[in-house]
């Protein structure tokens, strides 16, 4: 879960980051009972990148401009995204700025730090100058002061850099973050350093046993599906199951094509999806409803979860086929098969059809032949192999040509 | 790497769903399954096996234990490999999905120091089939024979090792090291452990186009360090990505902002990954029966 600028910075206060003294604004008027003396920095209030060149930084002089200016950034989406608010901030005038981050690299298994001598928004420039350093044991400052030397800073800005950067560690440890960056830490003439802009990334396993972060981005969303996405994510995937609540049922409206794809793992459905593309098919969607090694697991979640994907993906009226594609082990194949042939009985009671596709399932599992004795009053066609499985799918695509 | 069917395993987290389920089956398996542990149940049996409140108190016991598979729930997980490292146990696979990585990389750090084998978190285990079976592996699926299988995915690599039995291919070990952004064990490590195993004959490697760059730097392990065949399959290679798909493993670093004037899209490059393997000459299935093709004509090819 990405954090907002404002939001990033309230930790980095608590953390003793040096910030600057900003206020948030709710709405334009706001900006009368401004706290800040000008000029002032108004930024939007976004998680995608890019915003100073889209427009969403502007410096103001006095109240008139600056309501002017809020209205124009709050009307002003940024890759999609609207701001709920912005962050009003003293100007700060930097001498030099760098760039410093704390991250999780999957290759070394370990945090890295990350800095560069060239801060700001020349990605490129900020690249050339990457240095990284790898904490291999456990943390101490020693690190950070590795990386400052590796930056090539000198003299009173060695420690200072490294405070800043055994501020952020701490930080990425003690909330479990995906990331801490600071872009760009100014640097003063006098040598004084500021955190000017700040990303931080919450993993989202890890939210759950963090409620002070979920409090720090709830209590200051107005938006309903913000709120609801992050309580979403607060929750354990137990607590999810246990209400029927799947969030890995995430259904990819895929192409143009007319075969929606269900399976059981991702890496299942890319070889299913693979097989189909490679027959000359088009998936329309498709649908992982995840692997049944979920925490909370039970048959009876999987069942769930099937049945919750079938009603989503067929939904999709694009789907003139449908390819269920799964392994059933110790979730007993035949719990699955019911599940599919309760399908077709509540199909067969509306009145009114949703739209006609045909159904094949492949099914690998050491109930086979059980589930087919409960799919065999079923429109369905059932198969072990999977090559024979896209083999009968595309012929029922073109039957229906 | 100890995997005999006289090997002593421990199952931490007996009595949750998952692991009771799981616990059942690999002892119908033959797997040897001498304790379980789940705090606060000690003194009872689950499917004939004894429970007890900590792990140091199954060993006197038991006597010395091999191998720990760990259900436990996922905030519950660091401290529980801890607690088996601690107690001696040196092969540790990890079932439970939802981990956060700080608590990996804590014990990566202490499985390293110890020199303890750490596979998982979030995947099928081990399957030395007709000899063991760690983890979730549906052993009707697998067939004894001389074909390593190491994978990075969940149910595709049940369906590789299906494809491989129906085709009369048996395996000597298949291994499902999981796809988390921080695993305990990795494709090279594996590779290397097989190279050695006087039954594999040759060894697969099942991956995917999207994800991180696992699979890549599998490709350049195998040319630089692997003397036996070794044949690869990632799924992926005909389907159009979005940026990121629902796998943990996707790149953090590409998090960066400052990445993202550089690069394009978030994908790791499926072109890349191919490469790689064409580059070595390492043979290349884009679908599990030329998989299985590929791996016949290896196994041909050392027998003359």
């Amino acid at each position: 879960m990405d954090l907002l600028e404002y939001q990033a910075k309230e930790l980095f206060r608590e953390m003793d980051i040096p910030v600057l003294p900003s206020q948030r604004i709710d709405r334009p008027t706001d900006l009368k009972g401004l706290k800040i003396p000008y000029p002032v920095v108004l930024k939007s209030q976004v998680r995608a990148g890019g915003r100073g060149k889209a427009g969403g930084v502007k410096f103001v002089e006095n109240t008139i401009d600056a309501v002017a200016a809020a209205q124009t950034i709050f009307h002003l989406p940024i890759v999609g995204e609207y701001p709920e608010v912005l962050l009003a901030e003293a100007k700060y005038n930097a001498d030099r700025e760098f760039y410093l981050a704390v991250v999780l690299d999957a290759g070394a298994r370990r945090p890295i730090l990350l800095g560069s001598k060239i801060g700001g928004i020349d990605a490129e420039a900020v690249m050339e100058q990457m240095q990284l350093v790898v904490v291999d044991g456990e943390f101490s400052p020693f690190y950070a002061r590795r990386l400052a030397l590796k930056m090539g800073l000198e003299g009173n800005l060695i420690q200072a850099v490294s405070d800043i950067l055994e501020k952020m560690y701490q930080l990425f440890v003690q909330k479990d973050l995906d990331l801490v960056e600071i872009n760009p830490l100014g640097v003063s003439a006098t040598g004084e350093v500021m955190a000017l802009d700040g990303k931080v990334t919450a993993n989202d396993d890890a939210i759950a046993r963090h409620p002070d972060l979920v409090k720090l981005v709830t209590k200051t969303s107005n938006r309903p599906q913000m709120t609801s996405s992050i309580a979403q994510s607060s929750r354990t995937t137990e607590e999810k199951a246990a209400e029927g609540d799947f969030p890995m049922l995430t259904l990819h409206p895929a192409r143009d094509g007319n075969i929606g794809v269900l399976c059981n793992g991702a890496g299942l459905l890319l070889t299913t999806l693979d097989l189909i593309y490679l027959a000359g098919g088009k998936p329309a969607s498709f649908l992982n409803i995840g692997e049944a090694i979920l925490q909370a697991w039970t048959p009876t979640v999987l069942c769930d979860r099937l049945e919750r994907g079938l009603e989503l993906i067929t939904r999709d009226k694009n789907v003139e086929v449908l390819l269920i594609n799964l392994h059933c082990h110790a979730t007993a194949g035949d719990r699955m098969a019911a599940v599919i042939a309760e399908y077709w009985q509540k199909r067969a009671s509306k009145a009114r059809l949703p739209n006609d596709f045909k159904m094949i399932l492949r099914l690998v599992s050491s109930e086979f032949s059980r589930a087919q004795e409960s799919l065999k009053d079923c429109p369905v066609t059932i198969v072990e192999n999977l090559e024979q499985a896209i083999h009968q799918t595309m012929g029922l695509v073109k039957s229906k040509a | 790497m100890n995997f005999d069917p006289d090997t002593k395993v421990l199952v931490q987290g007996i009595v949750e769903p998952l692991g009771s389920v799981h616990a059942a089956l690999m002892k119908e398996y033959g797997t040897n399954i001498v304790a379980g542990v789940s705090p606060g149940y000690g003194g009872q049996e689950i499917h004939g096996i004894p429970v007890f409140d900590l792990v140091e108190q199954a060993i006197p016991v038991m006597g010395a234990i091999d191998t720990s598979i760990i259900f436990v729930p996922p905030y519950q997980l660091l401290d529980a490999a801890l607690e088996a490292i601690a107690a001696g146990i040196r092969q540790i696979i990890i079932v439970t999905t939802g981990i956060p990585p700080l608590d990996m990389v804590q014990l990566v750090r202490q499985a390293e120091a110890t020199d303890t084998l750490v596979v998982g978190p979030n995947c099928p285990g081990i399957i030395v089939p007709g000899k063991i079976m760690l983890g979730t592996h549906p052993g009707h699926l697998y067939l004894p024979g001389s074909v390593g299988v190491i994978s990075c995915t969940g149910t595709l690599t049940y369906e590789i090792a299906y494809e491989l039995t129906q085709a009369g291919i048996g395996q000597s070990i298949v291994v499902g090291m999981g796809s988390d952004a921080i695993v305990g064990s990795s494709f090279s490590q594996w590779l290397q452990m097989l190279d050695e195993d006087e039954h594999t004959e040759a060894i697969v490697i099942v991956g995917e186009t999207g994800g991180n760059g696992a699979e890549e730097n599998a490709a350049h392990y195998i040319a630089e360090a692997i003397d036996k065949p070794a044949i690869a399959y990632l799924a992926g290679q005909h389907t159009p990505q979005e940026k990121r798909r629902g796998h943990a493993a996707t790149l953090i670093a590409s998090k960066l902002s400052v990445k993202e004037g550089l690069t394009e899209t978030d994908d790791w490059g499926a072109e890349r990954k191919i490469q790689a393997f064409k580059q070595h000459k390492i043979p290349l299935a884009d679908r599990p029966s030329t998989l299985v093709k590929l791996v016949k004509k290896a196994l041909s090819a050392k027998k003359k």
